[in-house]
């Protein structure tokens, strides 16, 4: 009897599996008929966003900001009359995750671009679904240089708004240098996350290029809390500065342990740094830190931005993920407008083309050949008194 | 550095002593490997936290809880989870099974109502740091050490010394003859089990203040299994030498050798143990009984 | 089409499981580290396609090779001597975790980056294909003196010793041919997912695997499958409860251990013979209800 009920149980499970398939594409697909060949009445764009795990601070803001930004693009009429709608999927900043949503956006949601992911790991593991697809997938803060560069050549359908790592480390290293008058660094990363090797090579490229000497590199894995076997052997050479570039816990867990151990230099971090939770974590040892971000609260072009998230959903937005995916969205919507259709090539041709757009955290141009925009502003923040305070604006030349 | 590195060794190693007696302490008495020791590890951290921040109570009191709470929930998965398994005689597969399954549900249960937020300790012993000749060890650092040693020692006096010790120690050899001559093997699990929860609760609060709550911590637990593996299973002595062991060659291989592929070290170094020493370095006879 | 994808997947874990099955099933041992198996199988055979060009065939089998090795070089000498299971199990969380040091640190598996743009080789008949044929394997070798003396050594392994069956032989064939499946269903699914990490395999994913065998039922072939298959299709339906997931599956572990140790399907497998009967007992049943 028991056996009887389990085998009724799968057969149903089994029922419910083919029914929900398929029904899973929305209603409103079939009932309008389109008065235009290829742009269909609702424009349909992705949103690959972490929206639980430890990423979740920032995804969750900029689903929100996303949602908010587009609803305002519908308000002004839309593309062209016809309203976009927003397709978000949840990642868990996890790249198998980040596949199987990329491939249900395009199989059953029949999307037209994708947003996302803030990882450039997810993004690239995404591009390996959307390509072959054809499908634009533009990431927000995917700053390695292989998410839209592979081996040399650019991938036809990715694109990103944000600057690249290289100009992330060099920033980084030159704030060291001449800011702060360091002469020696040393280097703790994470070995387990792309960003974090990559962002430290970069920086120690860079810093030695300017003629500064890197005293250690050392690294842990993923996961691990206790660095102070590594950092007391990075104290042992004396650096004037101890570059960090990895996720906000692991920093600020570093920053303690280096403090314990006695160390009485400066701490400099990445764009990953810019989360509250660092100062929460952290606590006194983070005072005085500096990282390079994305995106700053006071940045004057984005005040009005700030205001409107501020009166909808009754906090600040956790930059810079937020703008990142509203500039992603801008230049979506400029450039369906500009192609006159919702074919990915003709997308991705469009994007090539923007110039001198007016998106929210400046104007972007891209460049074909590396599908990046040009002249990304970096800022320098700095930790102090629990607050992140703006220091300092680079650009690129 | 040579000094540096065997403070801080002996600092990670504690806590994977402490860690590994708890669990040592289960297996010896019902010979199966509670995997849901981390879990409750972890839950001892969190109500470490919640007692110190929302109740605002002091360190005394937010010690006392995490080891409360540890013991509650040891009981609780005992009686839940193991009972009726050792009740049946179930093979010691089963009872792994049923750890494995309680770890899995106590941390996903964590992760799916409290998230996946980091809740750091606030700094109730301070930053200080006490120089010793070059080198520097936290102030917490000590307070581990000492309290994993008061406690380790107060275990060991309590097995030696006491009634209930001595009923623990015979039901560790043979729980059907201890019952034989009148044990009352019910309470003495019981009892094992609320004396490896108080264990896990204090490692949950200095693992928390250390470093800082969260759903996943409790698989540093994973290096305290090795420990006890390394320092032979079910014994008591063995888990802290092990942990110890364990603690000191992870430092040194960080910092003389490479600090990314220290674990490899640590599972080769498990691995020849158990080449060498079959019952690990201070184990006793565990081939499945005839 | 995305049902297809839910399939593949599908017919990936039961191979996974299958093997695990075999293991922990019918010799009684347990394992926290098969996902590291599942790593080594992705890894081969992803880098003699993608580097080598190798064809696929020879790309899988070297993984399954490999996966195979790793399982002699760990089980050698947890299992050598008689101890206690518990000695495997805490080696294998060693090994598990080693296996994804050596990989985030390998050049030539790009490290914590992953591999990304292996061919998309794995198909639905592909997999369900190697799904069939490891079965039928499973089957077969549980049929033969190899399955009697495993069951015979998990039941009771002294009194297998004592009538001549040799435990380490015994136990390293299950362990060698349970990490060969773990390997080729790593292997298939690197080729469907197109992209490997390190960071995939962890232990959550050996969890989904015993999960899938314990409910399924040890001592069981179909029961597992059974279960693999529900544990893969189950989650696409329920998107929303996808944090509740872990916490049921940990709940059900440990409630099928309190109620049910056998599991769904224990000691007993699905077999045409049995489905006949069912059928003729639900006729007789319905005839019953309208009599």
């Amino acid at each position: 009897m028991k056996r009887l009920l389990a085998a009724a149980m799968v057969l149903c499970l089994l029922g419910f599996q083919l029914c929900g398939c398929g029904g899973g594409t929305k209603p409103g697909d079939q009932a309008k008929v389109p008065d235009e060949p290829g742009v269909p009445e609702v424009i349909k764009i992705g949103h690959a966003v972490a929206l639980t795990g430890d990423a979740s601070i920032w995804g969750q803001s900029e689903s929100n900001a996303l949602k908010m930004w587009a609803r305002k693009v519908n308000e002004q009429g839309g593309i062209d009359g016809k309203k976009i709608e927003l397709v978000t999927y949840d990642t868990r900043a996890d790249s198998v995750e980040a596949v199987n949503v990329a491939k249900r956006m395009i199989e059953q949601d029949k999307v037209v671009a994708i947003i996302g992911a803030a990882q450039s790991g997810v993004t690239i593991a995404m591009t390996a679904v959307t390509e072959p697809a054809k499908v634009p997938l533009i990431g927000t803060t995917a700053t390695n240089p292989e998410v839209t560069v592979k081996d040399g050549v650019v991938r036809p359908h990715t694109f990103r708004v944000c600057f690249i790592d290289p100009f992330q480390g060099t920033v980084a290293a030159q704030f060291a240098s001449t800011e702060l008058g360091a002469k020696t660094a040393a280097v703790l990363y994470d070995v387990g996350s792309d960003y974090s090797s990559w962002l430290a090579q970069y920086f120690i490229e860079a810093f030695e290029k300017m003629g500064g000497t890197i005293v250690g590199k050392e690294a842990f894995r993923t996961g691990e809390l206790d660095y102070r076997a590594m950092l007391g052997k990075l104290k042992e050479g004396n650096p004037d500065v101890i570059f960090i570039p990895t996720a906000q816990k692991e920093a600020a867990l570093a920053m303690k342990q280096a403090r314990d151990l006695g160390y009485e230099g400066k701490f400099l971090g990445g764009d990953n740094w810019g989360s509250p939770d660092i100062i929460e974590l952290g606590g006194s040892a983070v005072e005085g830190g500096y990282f390079v971000n994305l995106a700053s609260l006071e940045d004057p072009d984005i005040q009005d931005f700030i205001a409107e998230y501020r009166g909808e959903y009754g906090s600040d937005p956790v930059l810079p993920n937020p703008v990142m995916a509203i500039d992603a969205l801008i230049v979506l919507v400029e450039a369906i407008k500009k192609a006159g259709s919702t074919d990915g090539d003709a997308i991705c041709k469009a994007i090539e083309e923007i110039k001198d757009l007016q998106a929210l955290t400046g104007k972007i141009t891209y460049d074909p050949q590396t599908h990046n925009p040009l002249n990304k502003p970096a800022i320098i923040q700095q930790i102090k008194d629990g607050e992140f305070i703006y220091v300092e604006k680079y650009v690129t030349s | 550095m040579l000094l540096q590195t065997t403070i801080t060794g002996l600092a990670i190693g504690g806590i994977y002593a402490l860690m590994a007696v708890g669990y040592s302490l289960v297996f010896s008495v019902l010979n199966f490997s509670n995997f849901a020791h981390g879990s409750v590890i972890m839950l001892g951290a969190y109500a470490g936290y919640f007692v110190l921040t929302k109740a605002g109570a002091s360190f005394p009191v937010a010690l006392a809880g995490s080891m409360l709470a540890g013991v509650i929930l040891g009981v609780t998965n005992e009686r839940l989870a193991y009972r009726p398994l050792r009740v049946r005689n179930a093979r010691p597969l089963y009872f792994m099974i049923s750890a494995m399954g309680v770890a899995i549900f106590l941390e996903n249960l964590v992760y799916a109502t409290l998230g996946a937020h980091f809740y750091s300790y606030p700094e109730v012993l301070g930053r200080s740091i006490v120089r010793l000749g070059g080198a520097s060890i936290g102030i917490l650092d000590l307070f581990a050490l000492a309290f994993s040693s008061v406690a380790i020692t107060g275990l060991h006096f309590f097995l030696h010394n006491t009634k209930s010790g001595l009923a623990i120690r015979a039901c560790s050899f043979d729980m059907t003859v201890a019952s034989l001559f009148g044990v009352r093997i019910d309470r003495i699990v019981g009892l094992v089990f609320a004396l490896a929860g108080a264990l896990a609760g204090l490692s949950g609060i200095f693992l928390g203040m250390k470093y800082m709550a969260y759903p996943t911590m409790g698989w540093i637990t994973n290096k305290a299994y090795v420990a006890a593996v390394i320092g032979g299973l079910g014994s008591l002595p063995g888990a802290v030498i092990g942990g110890i062991v364990l603690g000191l060659l992870e430092t040194f291989v960080s910092v003389y050798i490479s600090s990314i592929i220290r674990d490899v070290f640590s599972f080769s170094a498990l691995v020849l143990v158990l080449l060498a020493m079959p019952n690990g370095l201070m184990g006793r006879y565990v081939e499945e009984k005839i | 089409m995305y049902i297809q994808g839910v399939l593949t997947v599908a017919m990936i874990n039961i191979i996974s499981t299958t093997g695990l099955a075999v293991f922990t099933g019918f010799t009684g041992l347990f394992s926290l580290g098969h996902a590291a198996f599942m790593a080594v199988g992705a890894y081969t055979s992803a880098i003699l396609t993608y580097f080598v060009k190798a064809p696929y065939p020879v790309a899988l089998l070297t993984g399954v090779l490999a996966s195979s090795v790793l399982a002699v070089l760990v089980g050698y000498p947890t299992l050598r001597t008689r101890l206690r299971g518990d000695y495997f199990a805490i080696a294998t969380i060693g090994m598990g975790e080693a296996t994804r040091v050596i990989l985030e640190n390998l050049k030539i598996t790009q490290g914590a980056r992953g591999l990304p743009g292996i061919s998309q080789y794995t198909t639905l008949p592909v997999a369900g294909a190697a799904a069939a044929i490891v079965l039928v394997l499973a089957r077969n070798m549980l049929a033969s003196v190899y399955g009697r003396n495993a069951v015979s050594v998990r039941e009771d392994a002294v009194a297998a010793e004592m009538s001549g069956i040799h435990l380490l032989r015994t136990r390293m064939i299950s362990l060698v041919f349970s990490a060969g499946c773990a390997g080729l269903a790593g292997g298939l699914y690197a080729h469907y997912l197109a992209f490997i990490q390190p960071v995939m395999f962890t232990m959550v994913q050996s969890t989904q695997i015993t999960a899938a065998v314990v409910c399924g039922g040890t001592g069981s072939l179909t029961g597992p499958a059974l279960a693999a298959f529900v544990f893969t299709v189950a989650p696409e339906l329920l998107r929303a409860a996808q944090m509740w997931r872990l916490v049921i599956y940990g709940l059900m572990l440990v409630l099928i251990m309190v109620f049910r140790p056998q599991g769904l399907m224990g000691y007993r497998d699905l077999s045409w013979q049995g489905l006949c009967s069912l059928a003729a007992r639900l006729r007789k049943g319905v005839r019953h209800a309208k009599g």
